[in-house]
């Protein structure tokens, strides 16, 4: 993105040296981020898909476009229960899936062995024109659903409608209103639970860091920060509240990024700490380490696992 | 029988004197009796609580310091250590070769 160096200022004084204060050029701004992704830093940062046992994942490429995946899973799974004691059942389950990739068209499909069946597809229709679609099938009646969203992508704006099964519609619209910022605004309507709301989201960022807040009628406040330190490492904290209940959860976390491995650690305000690790090893493949500890509800959980291919 | 309310279980029951033939007024039964030896005992047990309660909640606190210190901060240290070394590694073959070595994939 070019800007215009303000004009007048080196007439009378020394050689012009370029200045970081350039004219904002408003008709240029770029593209904002999806309106879903808003926070997508922290939640990268933040949210690492922590498990508990082991996970063995295998991808193989057949084709540059076409890839096959065999994923097995061992260990305890905790059921909902009403009682303040949580009930861990050992469960095993293996998930095949297929992945197709082209640069219009993205189709991932995943089957597990209880009979769930979920599905991506991704489809760029023209430049600024795509549909996505996310299902789920399952054998318990009433479990399943899906959903469209049609996306349309302008210069410096993005809007996006959702079409859901059980009365699920919903729109969102995101601007970029400086070269930094970004505002944007959703509704929904879900005619199944009788809910509608309004939300704002707004996103603020630099080089060096991103900050963003979202706000929706149906009590949620979600604020985020995440600073750059250096290219390796970034410190990320979160904030989210719900006024309707009256219920807080803040946390903090580091996400290094290093040539061997990736380590994310958080603490939480429930009392949460955790820990990712995801290390290369020389073979070629990467060894998964997990690890919460609640120390509130006195909830352990470790976990490792190997993922070969990407 | 105790006198008081019963607190963390530490205080000891009044004992009615065992020699009860006894003249109530001898030496001992009267300095067991008197207010100072009362109050000192009191005092003894409301030390012996309130240390009980620290130690506990020291441990708790240690406890829970430990183990989060071992989640957060002890892979970190590893990773970081792993990372100085392979930085020196590449450091010694780059002068050494004179040519910027590879990453290991």
């Amino acid at each position: 993105m070019e800007g215009v160096v303000p004009p007048g200022t080196s007439t009378q004084s020394e050689v012009p040296k370029p200045t970081k204060e350039e004219r904002v050029d408003y008709m240029n701004l770029p593209c904002p981020i999806p309106y879903e992704e808003i926070h997508r830093e922290s939640f990268m940062s933040l949210k690492p898909e922590l498990f508990e046992g082991m996970r063995f994942d295998f991808t193989k490429l057949l084709n540059p476009n076409f890839a096959l995946s065999h994923s097995v899973y061992m260990g305890p799974t905790a059921i909902p229960s009403q009682s303040s004691e949580t009930i861990k059942i050992p469960t095993a389950q293996y998930e095949f899936g297929a992945n197709f990739i082209d640069p219009k068209l993205m189709l991932v499909g995943r089957v597990l062995t209880d009979g769930r069946l979920t599905t991506r597809v991704k489809c760029d229709l023209t430049d600024r024109l795509s549909i996505k679609v996310n299902a789920q099938l399952t054998n318990e009646p009433h479990m399943s659903h899906g959903i469209v969203n049609i996306d349309y992508k302008g210069k410096d704006y993005r809007t996006q409608f959702q079409l859901g099964n059980g009365a699920l519609f919903g729109a969102n619209y995101i601007q970029s209103v400086t070269p930094h910022l970004s505002l944007g605004g959703e509704v929904f309507w879900a005619g199944q639970h009788r809910k509608s709301g309004v939300g704002y989201a707004a996103r603020y960022e630099t080089d060096k860091m991103v900050a963003a807040g979202q706000v929706a009628t149906t009590g949620m406040v979600a604020l985020s920060y995440v600073q750059k330190v250096s290219e390796k490492v970034s410190l990320a904290s979160d904030l989210i509240y719900n006024y309707m209940s009256r219920d807080v959860t803040a946390s903090a976390g580091y996400d290094y990024i290093l040539r061997q491995c990736r380590l994310r650690g958080k603490i939480d305000s429930n009392g949460c700490a955790s820990a990712f690790l995801e290390e290369r090893l020389n073979m070629g493949f990467k060894f998964i380490l997990s690890a919460e500890i609640d120390h509130i509800r006195k909830d352990y959980k470790f976990g490792f696992g190997i993922t070969v291919g990407e | 029988m105790a006198s008081q309310p019963r607190r963390g279980g530490v205080s000891l029951p009044e004992r009615r004197g065992a020699k009860s033939g006894e003249n109530s007024s001898s030496v001992i039964a009267r300095l067991r009796e008197s207010p100072i030896v009362l109050r000192g005992r009191q005092a003894a047990c409301d030390a012996a609580f309130v240390t009980k309660k620290l130690l506990k909640s020291t441990g708790k606190a240690a406890w829970i310091a430990g183990t989060t210190f071992l989640v957060l901060v002890v892979p970190l240290i590893i990773e970081m250590d792993r990372e100085q070394q392979l930085n020196e590694l590449e450091l010694q073959q780059a002068s050494l070769l004179g040519t910027p070595s590879q990453p290991p994939k």
